[in-house]
């Protein structure tokens, strides 16, 4: 499986007019998104995903992926130039960067959070290209019993470290196992929880289910809590860096790739660490200190390359284990089953050309947001001004609209009105969705492979740690489930931190 | 007696500010300044924030007028607010910026300005900016 | 940024306990009603997940529980457009919710187009818009526009209810 070619093979996919097209619907969407408050790239995928039973797998998975990065770069613009900025994935670009933008100098800040996006999205897809097949080569050896020690070390792994209450992670987890439980057991046929229920013989429709959680429960939650003092968004014209801010930025960009990456790449690592370490690094490292806190460019350069390299990374166990590690992954993961495509090792000899398709359009959407983003930045701030009652009442719309569609029946829009309820209330108490979502999707497969590995040993439970791989994963997971009692430990030595900021950082002095 | 004022971050509310503050001080009234806003989406850019709040009180203070700031955003247009205020704290003036509109868009867009000109009970005075 | 933390709150919580453990006990009274003769080729069954799961849930629920009881808080979710100094605006979700169960029932007879409208223009009265007719023109449109979208881009043909022949 040579990758040149099969990537040159993608670009000619991709690179067809319609492909090309859904590629900038994708990124145009995806910037929207990303600085419109409330929403995100999971939630717009979701909302989506109906649509998919209409199109060609190869241009929808092209069209989530340019939402995927576009919401990156969108909410990078959104962190920079609001006055306030809240909680958001991109909050340590919203340290330094809304500093320089009232500083005025938003033009640099956004610049360099442009052009260090595409710079690590580019070598981030280029490490995807090349490290997913490999990943693929070792993978497919794998048998059932070290597959299923995969899955369930995915699950552990976003339940228990991403969060801050592992306790309510499980609950949320074992919820979701529970809806994915609903409908037919594979292997026997028989029903399960669809109390006589006819209309629920199926189980629940994936699309269904992400639509509720994502959209319906987001939309209902943001609209119980709308911020009612309005705030504004800081005035800039177009981006732009002048040579020393060039010189500055460069090092940091590689530097936030390099970090974010590996951990995209692993099932617990997700995108806050890497840009907090990226942060920290680029503070310990930087000739001007001092400005740290004031408006650092660095400070913006970093993180915000090691949030587009975190995506692309998350992207690798996604297409080549079929191990989703954040919620967009999760969604389209979603997308995948509602083809009927198995996502797994097999995925890129089975499904070879949309893979490689994918990952062209990659490279072309990243190229996209920096045209779109560079020169129309202002242009997209102009978005944040839009009315939040037809933003929302638009999201409940096509999400209901979507959720209908799947299967023209009613009754689906009654479990999205309870799901989407669940999602409300999940938000409320602080249950963290990515577990339940996971457990919806990945609870009917985990259990398929331990039946499976069950089978292939007789019954005999030792057939479990049969392979070594296993046993290895399974030692991880014992660290992992052993690890917070062992820093319990740690931490009776030390004063307790804020969950943020790792232990070592100076970057306490960011907050006004 | 108050004399109310429609304020946004604008040169045109500035002016009127301005002129409110002249006006305040000749008849020795107090003087309520309304910046509202819908509160519909996340950025309204013409919902002053703490900063410019806070350099507005700093101002009216140092010139020793009589002052109160009100910040509604309870859903209502500004004209209505403005409106609103001048009934409540029955006032004997009303001060707000004009805009340049061009025709169309005054037909279109429905002026605030307008509104507020034709359906006060007091005087209206109506300042330009510059 | 917690002032969701009254005495009440606290209990609150205790309701997700309540769900957890109804759930867990839901799912293991239905698994346990299935039959499941052993088999050699699938030793495990389609009990054995179930139980485990319900297992679980009900273990979450009473840990939670104690958590709840011990002062322990499940952090509500924030965000750039979210306030969470005062309790959920209810004035707003339950028009919200109105406006959704109004269209489940009015989707299969009325049609899409009725109900679609409803819908949409039912939403941003719940969440403020005062521009009546300018919102219900908008949700018109917006309803008749995804009919024939749907119907035309992606084949998939939303009842047209009522207005069946006029369509």
């Amino acid at each position: 499986m040579d990758v040149w070619s099969s990537l040159m093979d993608g670009f000619a996919t991709a690179l067809t007019p319609m492909n090309f097209m859904y590629a900038v619907i994708g990124v145009i969407l995806g910037t929207a998104v990303g600085v419109l408050p409330g929403l995100g790239p999971a939630m717009t995928v979701a909302l989506l995903l109906p649509v998919t039973y209409a199109l060609e797998p190869t241009s929808a998975f092209i069209m989530f992926a340019g939402i995927y990065y576009g919401g990156m770069y969108g909410g990078s613009t959104t962190s920079i130039l609001l006055n306030t900025p809240g909680e958001s994935s991109s909050v340590v670009t919203a340290i330094e960067g809304n500093k320089m933008a009232k500083a005025g100098r938003a033009a640099q800040a956004l610049a360099t959070a442009a052009i260090g996006s595409f710079v690590a999205g580019t070598i981030g897809t280029a490490l995807l290209a090349v490290c997913a097949p490999i990943v693929v080569k070792f993978a497919v050896s794998l048998g059932a019993p070290s597959y299923f020690a995969i899955m369930v070390l995915a699950l552990l792994a976003v339940t228990a470290v991403l969060g801050s209450s592992r306790l309510r992670g499980f609950a949320s987890l074992g919820l979701g196992l529970a809806i994915g439980l609903v409908g037919m057991d594979s292997v026997t046929g028989q029903r399960r929880l669809t109390f006589g229920q006819p209309l629920l013989a199926d189980g629940l429709d994936i699309v269904v289910v992400a639509v509720a959680i994502f959209a319906v429960g987001e939309a209902l939650w943001v609209a119980a809590h709308l911020r009612r003092t309005p705030l504004h968004a800081i005035p800039v014209g177009q981006p732009w860096m002048g040579k020393s801010d060039w010189k500055r930025s460069w090092k940091p960009w590689l530097r936030g790739t390099a970090f974010g990456f590996p951990f995209g790449a692993l099932p617990a690592g997700g995108a806050e660490i890497p840009t907090f370490l990226s942060y920290v690094t680029e503070k310990r490292l930087s000739k001007h200190p001092e400005e740290f806190g004031k408006g650092a460019i660095e400070g913006v350069a970093g993180p915000e390359a090691a949030n587009n390299a975190a995506a692309a990374g998350t992207l690798t166990p996604m297409l080549a284990l079929g191990l989703p590690t954040n919620a967009t992954a999760a969604v389209m993961l979603a997308a995948f089953t509602s083809y009927g495509i198995q996502p797994g090792p097999q995925l890129f000899t089975s499904q070879g050309p949309l893979v490689w398709a994918l990952i062209a359009s990659l490279f072309i959407g990243n190229f996209l947001l920096l045209i779109i983003n560079l020169p129309l930045a202002p242009m997209w701030a102009k978005l944040l001004q839009l009315p939040r009652p037809y933003l929302y009442a638009g999201i409940l719309f096509f999400a209901t609209l979507g959720a209908y569609s799947v299967n023209l029946q009613a009754f689906d829009l009654v479990i999205l009105l309870v799901l989407g309820a669940l999602g409300f209330m999940m938000r409320r108490f602080g249950l963290p969705v990515l577990p339940l979502i996971l457990g919806v999707i990945l609870g009917p497969r985990i259990e398929g492979q331990l039946r499976k590995t069950l089978q292939l040993s007789a019954g005999d439970p030792a057939g479990l740690w049969s392979e070594p791989i296993a046993v290895g994963i399974y030692v991880i997971i014992g660290l992992i489930l052993l690890w917070p009692f062992a820093y319990k430990l740690i931490r009776r030595n030390r004063p307790k931190n804020s969950p943020l900021l790792p232990a070592n950082s100076g970057a306490a002095d960011y907050s006004d | 007696m108050t004399i109310v004022v429609g304020y946004v971050p604008t040169p045109e509310g500035e002016a009127a500010l301005t002129q409110a503050i002249a006006e305040a001080r000749r008849s020795s009234t107090t003087l309520l300044v309304i910046n509202s806003s819908r509160g519909d989406a996340l950025v309204d850019n013409r919902y002053a924030q703490e900063q410019e709040i806070q350099s507005i009180e700093d101002r009216l203070a140092t010139q020793g007028i009589d002052h109160v700031i009100k910040q509604p955003v309870r859903g209502h247009d500004a004209a209505a607010e403005v409106l609103d205020a001048a009934e409540e704290h029955n006032a004997e003036l009303i001060v707000i910026g004009l805009r340049r509109r061009t025709p169309v868009g005054k037909l279109i867009m429905g002026s605030v300005s307008q509104r507020i000109l034709l359906e006060a009970d007091c005087p209206v005075l109506a300042v330009k900016a510059g | 940024m917690t002032s969701l933390t009254t005495g009440l709150k606290g209990r609150a919580e205790l309701g997700v306990s309540l769900l957890l453990g109804a759930a867990g006990v839901l799912v293991f009274l239905d698994a346990n009603g299935l039959v499941t003769p052993y088999s050699k080729s699938d030793p495990v069954g389609p009990k054995t997940v179930p139980f485990i799961v319900a297992g679980m849930l009900v273990v979450c629920a009473v840990l939670l529980a104690i958590n709840v009881l011990r002062g322990g808080k499940g952090e509500a979710e924030g965000g750039e457009d979210v306030d969470l100094e005062h309790p959920a605006d209810w004035k707003t979700i339950l028009p919200l919710a109105g406006a959704f169960i109004l269209n489940i029932l009015l989707v299969d007879w009325a049609g899409w187009v009725i109900s679609g409208t409803v819908l949409f223009w039912g939403s941003v009265l719940a969440l403020g818009s005062r521009h009546y007719v300018r919102d219900g023109l908008i949700s018109v449109a917006l309803s008749l526009l995804t009919f024939y979208g749907f119907y035309l881009g992606l084949g998939i043909a939303l009842p047209a209810g009522l207005l069946e022949g006029i369509l």
